[in-house]
């Protein structure tokens, strides 16, 4: 048996590992390579091969005295920070909600997941008109009972386009997210929570030393993907503010990088890349280590 | 004392529906506002954005349908989905099995690397791959294919991977001896009994290709080959020189999302169950 599978095995795994290395490793080393060259993108400057266009670690340094990636960089952060955070709290929210709900759970379950399935770029331009004439002209302006200036206009101004993002992200992912959330907390035992209501444990006291450490693998999930989510986004973000008002995220700068320099510099762009890489790469690989090591304590 | 308890119960599971019922007004709210605003001028969209259309009026739709090349996007979009999709699916499916199946430290540590370039996000590779693609003559559908089956397989393999130690190897080794080939025992035997899996996979993939922005623009620009997405994006930045084109925005928009819409009436109760199993396992 172990033979046959061996030898199928050497076979059949050939598709996968021509389009894995065509498209990913190679690609991948080239990136890399291409990083510590002046690439601009056809050709090598001065050059025909990159051997001998190498320039050390120039775009590196350019790329770390470039305003317009150190800005994009901390606006990155910041939105990740507060878009991950809005996602969990309210899939969390919705999914114990849910839970506890007698009729109708599949319903809302439904209507919750459906934004999920509609596209990032389409739908940022429904929430583009949104924000822009709902929110501001209608819902919460001047004239309004009720109104809130930090929700008008909020694509023209950074700190408030992180908020709006975040708010288009999550009305996104929060109905997916509530699924891992809710098939967390339907593997917890009811009779833990009973044991400790007869022990006179009041409802925070129960969320904090119950659901929340049962919650834990959902949790690593969970976070992992909101993190990496967030961190990539573009579609959105292209689709709401353009990046423009200083609100680029890294994504849509490694995009724009070559557009905006003649000749285009991919060399310098492609560092960008390697950057966002290595950042996304340790953020990811830490997350779970944390995470996983709380799940065993736990 | 019985009575209080049930009493309060009761007014709790209604406070519960109440907040629940404003979540999904809240959830639905942008599709209104999408499949309203469809059929209204400019002026009436910025006049009254929140009432129903005075005439149901299909010409802005048809405006649309003409901007984005309605047809030809729509088939151009179909067939890199269903044939990218298709190859994904499969050749995951088949590597994940035979992952599992041979124990050897090569198997393993493909595995791991699999996994691994799981963390590579498409922007660290994009300009590489299309100039490598320029350099093999692959930078148009066929390229695109390629490469979604490329990005696809990572998740997709490890998604099938943790599902395919459940399948029992003796019904595998029954059926071999009964004389099936291996192609047989995995279309027979173990496709099947991983179908919950293969939902989520199809699903995950399918609106990831089907809603893809960045990939189609980097590769197709702006010809007769563009995606639904790709055409609307060039339809909206084209005429939008002189303030936002709503009144060919929303009836656009609304276009590229009717056919998820239609796909999800149908197969909610699986995509909603099948996203589930695969969260589980992933």
């Amino acid at each position: 048996m172990e033979k046959f599978y061996k030898r199928w095995f050497n076979i059949l795994i050939i598709p996968a590992l021509i389009l894995f290395v065509v498209v990913i490793i190679v690609p991948f080393i080239m990136g890399i390579t291409y990083s510590f060259t002046a690439w601009r993108g056809s050709y090598f400057k001065g050059s025909e091969h990159w051997w001998g266009a190498l320039a050390g670690v120039t775009n590196y340094i350019k790329v770390f005295r470039s305003e317009k990636f150190l800005t994009a960089l901390i606006f990155t952060l910041k939105f990740t920070v507060v878009a991950v955070i809005m996602k969990n709290v309210a899939s969390l929210a919705m999914a114990m909600m849910v839970k506890k709900v007698g009729k109708g759970k599949g319903l809302f379950r439904t209507i919750y997941f459906f934004p999920n399935l509609l596209g990032g770029l389409a739908m940022g331009f429904v929430w583009s008109f949104i924000f822009q004439n709902i929110f501001s002209l209608v819902l919460f302006s001047e004239d309004s009972p009720i109104h809130i200036p930090f929700l008008c206009d909020m694509l023209q101004d950074p700190n408030k386009a992180i908020f709006a993002m975040a708010i288009m992200a999550t009305w996104q992912s929060a109905g997916y997210m509530l699924l891992i959330y809710l098939n967390g907390l339907n593997n917890i035992p009811d009779d833990l929570y009973e044991a400790a209501s007869i022990d006179g444990a009041n409802a925070w006291q129960r969320f904090k030393n119950i659901t929340l450490p049962m919650l834990m693998p959902a949790f690593t999930i969970v976070f992992f993907l909101t993190l990496s989510q967030s961190f990539k986004m573009l579609d959105e973000n292209l689709a709401l503010t353009s990046g423009n008002f200083g609100t680029r995220m890294l994504s849509l700068q490694i995009l724009l990088s070559t557009r905006e320099n003649t000749p285009a510099n991919y060399g310098m762009a492609q560092a960008q890349a390697v950057i966002f890489f290595i950042l996304i790469a340790v953020i990811s690989v830490a997350q779970v280590s944390v995470t996983k090591r709380k799940e065993i304590e736990a | 004392m019985r009575e209080s308890m049930s009493a309060k119960k009761k007014v709790s599971q209604i406070a519960l529906y109440i907040v629940l019922a404003i979540i999904a007004v809240y959830t639905v709210f942008p599709i209104y506002f999408l499949f309203v605003n469809s059929f209204k001028s400019q002026k009436e969209i910025v006049a009254s954005p929140m009432a129903l259309p005075k005439t149901w009026n299909l010409q802005y739709l048809k405006n649309a349908a003409e901007q984005i090349d309605l047809g030809p996007s729509l088939f151009n979009t179909l067939l890199i989905t269903v044939i990218a999709v298709t190859v994904i699916v499969l050749v995951s499916a088949f590597t994940a099995w035979l992952m599992v199946r041979n124990k050897t430290k090569a198997s393993k540590a493909l595995f791991l690397i699999f996994t691994a370039a799981m963390l590579i996000p498409f922007q660290s590779v994009m300009y590489p791959l299309v100039s490598l693609m320029e350099m093999l003559g692959l930078k148009n559908t066929a390229g695109l294919i390629i490469m979604y089956c490329g990005f696809g397989l990572s998740m997709t393999v490890f998604l099938y991977h943790g599902f395919m130690k459940s399948v029992p190897i003796s019904l595998e080794e029954a059926a071999l001896i009964d004389g099936a080939n291996i192609f047989q025992v995995f279309f027979k035997v173990v496709f099947p009994l991983v179908k919950p899996i293969t939902v989520t996979t199809v699903i995950t993939n399918a609106m990831w290709i089907w809603n893809d922005y960045l990939l189609p623009f980097l590769i197709i620009g702006n010809n007769d080959k563009k995606t639904l997405t790709l055409s609307l994006y060039y339809a909206k930045s084209l005429s939008g020189q002189y303030g936002n084109p709503w009144e060919l925005v929303f009836p656009a928009v609304l276009i590229c999302a009717v056919p998820i819409l239609v796909v999800f009436i149908f197969l909610q109760k699986n995509i909603i169950e099948g996203i589930a199993a695969g969260a589980v396992k992933g």
